[in-house]
């Protein structure tokens, strides 16, 4: 930052985040006021090591100190947010210069020495010009028409363009999107089948072990239902061998709104309540939650499992409801 | 002549607001205003920079109270200028050192004496209170002061010369050695020293800062 070795960044630096020894920082207090170079510099380094943790550039030590002696102060958490909000501004104005070209300072600063040199008097050229001027503006009107014409076209098919680019990223940001959360579901949806036949394999073992009850009695039939689809869907079947004693349902949420949830199964001939669930905490990705219930409570007929919300309040809110088919 | 007014303008603000114009019960001496033009006169070493020396040094005098996690740096700030001003009322002159350097060693002694005063139970719990809440405060703000403090920006951003705006973005854009080569051909496009470049490009941003800061207070 700068060329005076009196003055070092990272002396600055360690300055700022209170890591000097005592005797050091009360000379650096002491130039912070009769030092305007040392002024500026500190202000140019605190400036370099706010954006330094704002890019996520801090690590370790350091790290620990901004955030322990750095950010003590509500003045400094307010650079702090500022230089959130100017990171972002940055990265749009770099993406916008980019896109006009690298040397343009230097480029407008050209165009403009050269046109003062060009405007500069010459007595001798004075009368030609003026002549060249007249011819230039009269084919000159027609061309600026012209011209603008072409502008607006151009500006035009520009808005287009920039209006289709944006559209375009927008499009790919909710693929990507839309893969993340499918990728998200299906490895629940894996987990889930991992941990189902896991689970019936330790009944099967149990069983076999010599607690098993007579013709399977106490055995746990699953069923995973995926979110209830609009119009009309195959509805799932739920096959119920005799001596099943507990069916385990694993319902994929179509959003993850509530850290809690309650089911309750439903007969909808007569939309009655034939079993309710406690508060059921979703799994781990928030979009699925299990519950399991007396397999005696079924007869082959359809039947559906309602999902409800539960706010923080208390209060819940139907999610949807799951229809499935008994077969026994 | 405006320049001039705002800085006057801005005195008369701080003057109104400083506790330093309130009876203080341990002191009992007020900033009158013959003591405050001395004041003025004394740390303008005798050009008269219109306010701007005072302004320069209660800056300087904040930005020192505030790296010492000090509460109220404010008052820390002009609690200094009182003590040097009641001393050239008392004294009629300050000659021992230069107003930089006294400046300096008064607010250290301001400092001090705040540090013994926070070793108090109340004032204690407070500074850890306020520490801990600085250490829980690394978010900075929530997400809708974000979405504030980036409208102002970009309306203050846009109130910006044009030259300004562009050498702003392009002296801070990029990380660690990215960073230090755009700067080093920054600073050779426009034909000045990397440190010239980073005073202007220092100078802007406290501009904008300003600016936003101004904007989100007003939006509260």
């Amino acid at each position: 930052m700068t060329s005076d070795p009196k003055y070092k960044h990272e002396t600055i630096t360690q300055y700022l985040l209170g890591a000097l020894p005592e005797a050091e920082t009360e000379r650096l207090d002491e130039l912070s006021f009769t030092d305007d170079e040392f002024t500026d510099s500190l202000t140019a380094v605190e400036k370099d090591l706010v954006d330094s943790f704002v890019h996520g550039e801090l690590t370790g030590g350091e790290l620990e100190r901004f955030k322990a002696h750095y950010l003590a102060s509500p003045v400094r958490r307010e650079r702090v947010a500022f230089a959130q909000a100017f990171q972002v501004l940055g990265e749009r104005e770099s993406a916008g210069l980019r896109a006009e070209g690298p040397a343009n300072v230097a480029t407008k600063r050209g165009w403009f020495a050269a046109l003062s040199t060009f405007l500069a008097p010459r007595p001798a050229f004075q009368w030609g010009l003026a002549a060249a001027a007249l011819a230039v503006l009269l084919g000159g009107g027609w061309l600026a028409v012209d011209n603008l014409r072409l502008r607006q076209q151009m500006s035009q098919t520009a808005a287009r363009r920039d209006a289709l680019i944006q559209r375009e990223q927008d499009l790919q940001k909710e693929i990507e999107s839309q893969r993340v959360t499918n990728s998200q579901a299906e490895q629940e949806l894996a987990r889930v089948r991992d941990e189902r036949e896991r689970l019936e394999q330790e009944l099967k073992k149990a069983q076999q072990g010599g607690a098993k009850p007579a013709s399977g009695e106490g055995s746990i039939v699953s069923l995973i239902l995926a979110p209830p689809l609009r119009g009309a869907g195959q509805v799932p079947t739920l096959s119920i061998r005799p001596g099943t004693s507990q069916v385990a349902a694993q319902l994929q949420l179509e959003a993850a709104d509530y850290a809690a949830y309650r089911v309750a199964l439903i007969e909808p001939a007569g939309n009655q309540s034939l079993w309710r669930s406690g508060n059921l905490k979703p799994g781990r990705n928030r979009k699925i939650v299990s519950v399991s219930f007396p397999a005696r409570l079924l007869k082959s007929q359809n039947y559906s499992l309602r999902v409800s919300g539960v706010a923080a309040g208390g209060a819940s809110e139907i999610v949807g409801d799951y229809p499935f088919k008994v077969v026994k | 002549m405006l320049y001039a007014a705002r800085v006057k303008s801005q005195l008369v603000k701080i003057m109104s607001d400083s506790p330093v114009q309130r009876l203080s019960p341990k002191k009992e001496w007020t900033l009158a205003p013959a003591a405050f033009r001395r004041l003025l006169q004394w740390l303008d070493g005798g050009a008269d920079s219109d306010g701007q020396k005072y302004l320069e040094m209660r800056q300087r005098l904040l930005a020192y109270f505030d790296r010492k996690n000090c509460s109220a740096p404010d008052e820390l700030a002009d609690e200094t200028l009182n003590r040097v001003a009641r001393r050239l009322e008392e004294e009629g002159a300050i000659e021992s050192e230069t107003p930089a350097r006294y400046c300096y060693i008064v607010a250290r002694f301001v400092f001090l004496e705040h540090l013994r005063e926070a070793q108090k139970a109340t004032a204690v719990l407070d500074e850890i209170r306020r520490q801990r809440h600085g250490n829980d405060s690394t978010a900075a703000v929530v997400d809708d002061d974000k979405e504030k403090m980036l409208d102002c920006l970009e309306r203050c951003a846009s109130k910006l010369e044009p030259v300004n705006r562009e050498l702003i973005t392009r002296y801070y854009v990029g990380k660690e050695r990215v960073k230090i080569e755009n700067r080093r051909r920054l600073a050779e496009s426009l034909g000045i020293t990397i440190n010239a470049l980073a005073i202007r490009a220092c100078r802007v941003r406290d501009t904008l800062e300003a600016c936003v800061r101004q904007c989100a207070n007003e939006a509260k």
